[in-house]
């Protein structure tokens, strides 16, 4: 690990993400609309200085929508990961560290099974059996998600367990709890954060993608995806519509995978051989 | 060789048949009658609360197989499926596999142009990237590869449909799918999943070349151009690995961009079942789905042992290490 100066990319993902965070969740410093109170005489007016982003089909402020709209969609997102995370990095702990075993060999049968669905197409089963809803994404997002973090940690730990720092703990004596907490859960954390910063960016993607198509969260509540959704038959009409909801998507994405090259960068860089 | 190919055979046939107990799961767990679904038809409708419905209802319950015990359900469900017979559509009340089969073909069409565009500009800016790296040209290309992977592909739909279509009216709007009208929705596909394979040729050849055989060929004097020759032949390999995944995440992608653009594609065809709760061509397109991507993973992995000869003879756990 080299700890020099933090390059750029990381500063600039840092500062994206810090901005977008406060002015989400300070909403009501930055803006004085009610994000659900409908100004019909003023509906899908471009944009001024009143209504930064415009207004929508109904009149609401775009602006304060995508503000308000925010808390949920990024609050949901970020649970949904933590919950995977969590699990991925304790499958994966267990099953690096019990390779061979029949939980092993069953664990990954079940994720061989998983990869098999694409998370779109197990997304939109889902939706049309049970009812499209947010929460019904984010359960498929729970069921799925968890398994990049867990193959991840698995191999790491496959090639960290036969290390001498690990024999050495074993020899004084720790027992296998210690041995996954204490010795190789350090040594995996670091790939699972940089993993995490650009799941959550394709999360987000992937739930805004199908909250466009209609199969996430309904009106009137805000939320970025269903926004676009909603914008998208007044699109050609009056393209500021959707550029609230997308240019904050783009934002919190770019910011997320700038922090992750940045963090991989930095934490662990590989090297640049000169021909 | 020939039983490590049988293994990953057999491999492959578990798993497609756990895939299929899962969404025989689903589907079992889903809340709604599939026998009032079966009748939601307007002509079905019409006889509602008489005895005739009611016979009808009796007659579709022993018909489905519902009074049977679940394990012989799954067998039936699962003989149906390797038979083809999907079940018949509720919207329109024609077969779901003929439906989903008139659409493959433009399904097939995008996602092969798409696959070119992203193989191309993928290996081209890739290979440019890592002999570049770390100057202003490399700068330039990874910005890019961030920002498109950074927009969702829906976005950069719509804008290239606004400015091609509505503002120069270049793109003929319409629900036809033919070669005058594939270029956008490809070149939205190609963009928004070529990013990840720039990035992935890039790491490939920089890493590959730390290795010692670059640095005897560097202290044995061979040329520059000869050097690099040997370093992509090896960097390129991972590549096949890296193809399978992006079909399955151009499938994900296909349905946002198909619906659009109005490509007559299954993705489209399946999302707008979706909204109108059309369950059998739902689970069809499952199933369908599901069965491609373990088949093109298996395939994927078939060939990467006949290309490369180090994975030819070995086993799971090793290989297991050096993919992930």
């Amino acid at each position: 690990m080299s700890k020099g100066k933090p390059p750029l990319n990381l500063i600039a993902g840092i500062v994206i993400i810090s901005v977008i965070c406060v002015l989400v969740m300070g909403a009501p410093v930055f803006t004085h609309y009610n994000p659900l109170e409908q100004y019909p005489e003023e509906r899908l007016s471009t944009l001024s200085k009143a209504h930064l982003l415009g207004t929508d089909r109904f009149g609401r402020d775009i602006f304060s929508r995508t503000l308000y709209g925010g808390r949920t969609t990024l609050a949901s997102s970020f649970l949904a990961l933590v919950c995977s995370l969590v699990l991925g990095l304790l499958i994966g702990l267990t099953t690096g560290m019990f390779s061979g075993t029949i939980f092993d060999i069953i664990v990954m049968r079940i994720v061989d099974v998983l990869m098999a669905f694409p998370f779109m197409v197990l997304a939109m089963i889902i939706t049309a059996l049970f009812g499209t809803s947010l929460m019904h994404l984010l359960f498929v997002v729970a069921i799925i998600w968890w398994v990049p973090f867990a193959r991840l940690t698995r191999s790491i730990v496959l090639q960290v367990k036969n290390e001498t720092s690990v024999a050495a703990a074993k020899v004084l004596g720790a027992n296998t709890r210690a041995i996954i907490f204490r010795e190789l859960l350090p040594k995996v954390i670091t790939p699972i954060l940089i993993l995490a910063t650009f799941e959550l960016g394709t999360l987000i993607l992937s739930i805004s993608a199908l909250s466009f198509l209609g199969l996430g969260a309904q009106p009137p509540n805000p939320e970025w995806g269903s926004m676009l959704a909603d914008g998208r038959a007044h699109f050609f009409q009056a393209p500021h519509v959707l550029l609230g909801p997308a240019l904050f998507i783009v934002l919190t994405v770019l910011g997320l995978n700038f922090m992750g090259e940045g963090l991989r960068d930095y934490l662990d860089p590989y090297e640049i051989i000169k021909l | 060789m020939c039983k490590t190919v049988f293994r990953r055979l057999i491999g492959a046939v578990i798993t497609l048949f756990c895939a299929t107990l899962v969404l025989f799961i689903i589907i079992r767990l889903a809340p709604g009658d599939p026998i009032e679904i079966m009748l939601g038809r307007p002509g079905d409708l019409a006889i509602k609360n008489t005895p005739a419905y009611e016979a009808r209802v009796a007659e579709l319950h022993a018909q489905l197989g519902l009074d049977q015990d679940m394990l012989t359900q799954y067998g039936q469900w699962l003989k149906r499926l390797v038979s083809l017979e999907l079940g018949t559509s509720i919207h329109t009340g024609r077969e779901v596999s003929i439906e989903i089969a008139e659409r493959i073909p433009a399904t097939l069409m995008l996602s092969l142009a798409a696959i070119l565009i992203q193989l191309v500009s993928g290996v081209v800016f890739g290979i440019i990237s890592a002999i570049r790296a770390g100057k202003i040209l490399d700068h330039v290309i990874r910005l890019f590869c961030v920002f498109f992977a950074s927009v969702p592909a829906f976005v950069i739909g719509l804008v290239l449909l606004m400015f091609f279509a509505v503002t120069y009216h270049i793109y003929e709007i319409s629900g036809d799918a033919n070669i005058y009208r594939l270029w956008l929705p490809a070149i939205t596909l190609g963009l928004v999943s070529a990013p990840q394979l720039i990035r992935m040729v890039r790491a490939n050849i920089l890493s590959e070349l730390g290795q010692t055989y670059i640095v005897s060929a560097i202290s044995r004097g061979l040329p520059k151009k000869q050097i690099m020759r040997h370093a992509l032949k090896n960097a390129m390999l991972p590549i096949v690995t890296m193809m399978a995944l992006s079909f399955t995440n151009l499938i994900a992608g296909s349905v946002v961009i198909e619906s659009i653009f109005s490509w007559p594609g299954i993705g489209n065809y399946a999302m707008n079942s979706v909204l109108l709760h059309d369950y059998p061509v739902i689970q069809g397109y499952a199933v369908i789905m599901v069965s491609v991507v373990i088949m093109a993973n298996l395939l994927v992995e078939l060939l990467y042992m006949l290309i490369d000869p180090r994975l030819r003879n070995r086993s799971r756990l090793e290989r297991g290490l050096e993919n992930e």
